[in-house]
């Protein structure tokens, strides 16, 4: 019974979000050009469709969603996205990050270049998330759909904090690169940020790297007690090689069947990605453990 | 360094290295389990004590596969340092860990579900690949030592351009191969140690086979022909041996390349002179060599927020030791001398050659300026219509073709220095001294401008060629003393690369654009100054061609002709680095052309220097342009750097030649 309501509560959420952010189908294209994949979901966002986007199959495997439409120009490269096709495109800005710095140069023959950073030390991504959301939306004049995007995701996690579990435990956000490597969310990650505002607590307390993360051996985890949060992909071959990773088996969290799946979220995203983290993760939360650990969310992605 | 020897025994010295292991060891264990809880959980772990599991399934492993594969390394580094009579061959000088990363990255890639049948098996096979390739390309010469570590040479660099290229298109999916590629030595099961255990001991007894017939290859060519031993099966058997153990190795730990560099010549080096005592001595060494740096390495990454990744920090670590090495090695005398071949007759009419090559690149030129791709296409652009030519493809096209010739010019110098086809401006160690600077500043100095890394690239260029020359004043600057300097250095920077790989870092992606040597930064004014700067230096270079005719006729004769033979290396030398430095900062330190255009050129018959020169400078302008533009249409709109299509095309007509050498 207490499923079925989470449930109905779900749809209702979802519906009233699917009214309050504009859907892809009225989105309007524009004349921006991005490199940056954080910068792009969060135009999408907007309902400003970007006129080119970088590696965009590569954005669809790690963002996912917001899908970008067809229409979207592929422009190459994000480290050395192609000039001459850029020019003929001839768009009215390029906005970059603090990352792309040595590109600026080469950019700005072609338009304007407007550099917009997130990830930049250790602390919390939040504010400077919501101040990097305004200025993109002052940018193309559009401040109220900042506001708009900052005001559904907060009452998105505000609803989903609600639907937590009272008695969450401590959680690891970890992302497989190999079956004996992680990277652990901390301090400065969007994943850290979003549990935050759910008002659960990161066992991650050592330092991080500029974006947030911690490259570690699966035994670093081990003296942790947590709830283990897995962000999808699993690099090949993985989901075999666990099965047989003695270390693994005897994690705590893995004994006790303390272990979500979560389909992939972008790992240095902003705003929707934090909204689509936060929703599948309380939904990962809430569901039936043996349901979480079948995972059966290879399925799931492409709803997600 | 009589006084060490005399103290300082191989036996002594691995058992100094042994306490300092097992202190080690203790430290890392400290706090967490006493010496008794240890012991009983490497055998039967309290399943509720998490310090026992982990001792069991991590800290136990992790050190015994640490021993292993150390020990393996050492054993391969002296049976492929016997066989080649080269005390700086090694298992990754060879190709085999090249092989086997690109067969990891490309079996990912392309055919996911082989790895489930283990990845060793996909190593193993591509690192015997990469093998079977340097034997191919060797055997016309009887799998002739120089050749064999030549062929080995351009096998790594050819599969090491091949997995950048994949790597740059697919960063995100490969990220866990960059740890692997990079030596990590974590364990989680026993599984590793089961899997090389009983492979080494059995590589182990072969090798005491083979200790009888191998000791004979302390003679040269026609003594131990005339013993009676078959030389071409006894090195393939041999270095087939060392393969099998270094991919063994490889595939469960991934690259962890000096050690098996390492073990064998400090064993050497504290007097260790019969085959029998180097085998032994350099397993343990080299065994306890891993594990010691494996456990210095846990007790101090705790606290960092990235992996340190061992293999990387061994080659680090390895740098400075090999540089002190070289001079104290004992190198040329004891080997027999390789035939020098001149493989093509000086042709009377070089200013034919010149022509033609000049033809091409006019052509190049004209292609690269034209032809593009857009949205809607191929198309032919009408010359000077503002934002396709000049803005664009102008600087590019100036840009490649100035840093093809500074490379080509710094090639043929260094050739005809050391009168060594393998030599090149990426052997010296200049560009991959650059190149650590330059890694340094994109993460530390995020942000900064094109001025300021191009200072900070000037800089490590000067500070690598300062390093270059104090180290071989004392030798009068002896050519084989320089390139393997060189070679340490350019061993340094790639470990630092695969540091940075290794460590996931989103800004990777730029570091290995950059890396692959693109022109993608140059605007129009650099690229003027690339271009006018190469033709100077080019014009500044004619005066050298007498020193250049004399000097690979050897010092004496050189001397005797009347030439200052310390003075005008020193002054070459300079000239390289500057050339180096130069084309390292439009291009990058990966490109082939260094070492192809003068090797094209004398294969044209280009012999004199002033010819070589030409017709060198003409071969890397046309090479340079040709494989920019290439880059820029193979994957439009995706753009592949210069350096990468460079040495990809440079690299497969090398290993040609160099199969008919």
């Amino acid at each position: 019974m207490v499923r079925y309501a989470l449930r109905t509560w779900f749809l209702v959420g979802g519906i009233l979000l699917s009214l309050a952010t504009p859907s892809i189908a009225q989105a309007e294209s524009s004349r921006i050009v991005t490199l940056d994949w954080t910068i792009a979901e969060t135009l999408l966002a907007f309902g400003i469709v970007p006129q080119g986007v970088t590696q965009i199959d590569a954005y669809h495997d790690w963002v996912g969603t917001p899908a970008l439409p067809a229409a979207v120009a592929e422009i190459g490269l994000r480290a050395q996205p192609n000039l001459e096709l850029l020019a003929s495109l001839d768009p009215a800005h390029i906005l970059i990050t603090p990352m792309f710095a040595a590109l600026e140069p080469r950019l700005s023959r072609v338009a304007s270049v407007t550099s917009i950073g997130i990830y930049a030390s250790g602390d919390t991504p939040w504010p400077r998330m919501l101040t990097a959301t305004r200025e993109l939306a002052r940018l193309i004049d559009r401040p109220e759909a900042a506001e708009r995007l900052i005001e559904t995701t907060n009452m998105h996690l505000t609803q989903l904090r609600q639907r937590l579990p009272e008695e969450t435990p401590p959680l690891l956000v970890v992302q497989f690169m190999d079956a004996r490597h992680v990277r652990v969310f901390g301090t400065g990650s969007l994943y850290h940020a979003v549990l935050t505002r759910l008002g659960l607590d990161n066992a991650w307390k050592a330092s991080t790297n500029h974006w947030g993360f911690s490259l570690v051996g699966l035994e670093a985890l081990a003296t942790l007690d947590a709830r283990l949060v897995v962000v999808e992909p699993l690099p090949v071959g993985v989901e075999n090689q666990l099965n047989e990773n003695g270390l693994w088996q005897h994690l705590g969290a893995v004994r006790q069947q303390r272990v979500t799946y979560l389909p992939p979220v972008w790992s240095f995203g902003a705003l929707p990605s934090a909204q689509r983290f936060a929703r599948l993760l309380v939904e990962g939360l809430t569901q039936d453990q043996r349901y979480s650990l079948k995972r059966d969310c290879r399925g799931t992605d492409a709803d997600a | 360094m009589p006084d060490v020897r005399s103290r300082l025994t191989p036996g002594r010295a691995c058992g100094l290295l042994g306490l300092l292991t097992l202190v080690l060891a203790w430290l890392t264990l400290e706090g967490r389990l006493d010496l008794v809880n240890a012991l009983s959980a490497l055998f039967a772990p309290a399943s509720d004590d998490i310090n026992q599991l982990m001792a069991h399934y991590s800290w136990w492993p992790r050190l015994s596969v640490a021993l292993l594969a150390g020990g393996g390394l050492g054993l391969a580094g002296v049976l492929m340092q016997q066989v080649l009579r080269n005390p700086l061959a090694a298992p990754t000088t060879l190709g085999v860990a090249s092989g086997a990363n690109l067969a990891l990255l490309v079996t990912t890639l392309m055919a996911p579900g082989l790895l489930a049948l283990g990845r060793e098996w996909v190593a193993l096979l591509g690192g015997g690949l990469a093998m079977a390739l340097v034997f191919l390309l060797a055997w016309r010469r009887g799998l002739a030592p120089i050749v064999v570590v030549l062929a080995g040479l351009v096998v790594n660099l050819y599969f090491g351009a091949l997995g950048t290229l994949l790597l740059l298109f697919n960063q995100e999916a490969l990220k866990g191969l960059m740890i692997w590629g990079a030596g990590s030595l974590a364990q989680n099961n026993w599984d590793g140690v089961m899997f090389l255990g009983p492979r080494l001991a059995l590589s182990a007894g072969l090798a005491l086979l083979l200790l009888k017939p191998l000791a004979v290859l302390e003679l040269d060519d026609a003594n131990a022909r005339s013993l009676g031993v078959s030389l071409k099966h006894l090195r393939l058997a041999s270095l087939a041996l060392a393969v099998f153990v270094t991919a063994c190795v490889v595939s469960v730990v991934g690259v962890i390349g000096f050690i098996g560099l390492a073990a064998p010549a400090i064993v050497r080096l504290l007097g260790a002179r019969r085959l029998g005592p180097r085998l032994l001595w350099s397993a343990l060494f080299g065994a306890l060599l891993l594990a010691a740096t494996d456990l210095l390495l846990q007790r101090f990454s705790n606290a960092l927020p990235t992996l340190i990744p061992t293999g990387a920090t061994t080659a680090a670590l390895g740098a400075p030791l090999l540089l002190w090495l070289i001079p104290r090695l004992k190198l040329g005398g004891n080997q027999p001398p390789a035939a020098h071949v001149n493989p093509t007759p000086r042709r009377s009419t070089p200013g034919r050659w010149a022509a033609c090559l000049a033809v091409g690149l006019l052509v190049a030129t004209v292609i690269a300026l034209g032809v593009g791709q857009g949205v809607d296409g191929w198309h032919w652009r009408v010359p000077f219509t503002r934002d396709s030519m000049i803005e664009w493809r102008l600087p590019r096209m100036l840009a490649a073709g100035g840093a093809g010739i500074m490379l080509a010019l710094a090639g043929t110098l260094i050739q005809r220095m050391t009168g060594n086809p393998m030599a090149s401006p990426e052997v010296l160690g200049i560009s991959g001294g650059t190149a650590i600077a330059l890694i340094g500043a994109l993460f530390l100095l995020p942000g900064a401008s094109q001025m300021t890394l191009i200072g900070i690239g000037t800089l490590g260029a000067l500070v690598t060629m300062g390093i270059l020359i104090a180290l071989n004043q004392r030798s009068g600057f002896l050519p084989e003393r320089l390139l393997l300097s060189g070679v340490a250095i350019t061993s340094l920077f790639d470990a630092v690369r695969s540091f940075v790989l290794a460590g996931g870092d989103p800004r990777g992606q730029q570091i290995i654009a950059w890396l692959s040597g693109s022109t993608y930064y140059v605007d129009l004014p650099a690229a003027l100054i690339v271009a006018s700067l190469a033709i100077l230096l080019a014009w500044g270079t004619r005066p050298f061609s007498r020193w250049l005719d004399l000097l690979p006729l050897g010092d004496p004769t050189a001397s005797a002709l009347g030439v200052n033979v310390l003075r005008s290396r020193l002054l070459l030398l300079g000239l390289v680095a500057l050339l180096t430095a130069s084309a390292t900062l439009v291009v990058g330190p990966l490109s082939f052309v260094g070492l192809l255009a003068p090797h094209m050129a004398r294969l044209m018959g280009l012999t004199r220097a002033r010819d070589h020169l030409l017709g060198a400078v003409l071969m890397g302008a046309l090479l340079m342009v040709t494989a920019d533009w290439l880059g820029r249409q193979m994957l439009f709109p995706a753009e592949v750097p210069a350096g990468l299509v460079a040495s990809l095309l440079g690299g497969a007509y090398f290993m040609w030649g160099l199969r008919r050498l």
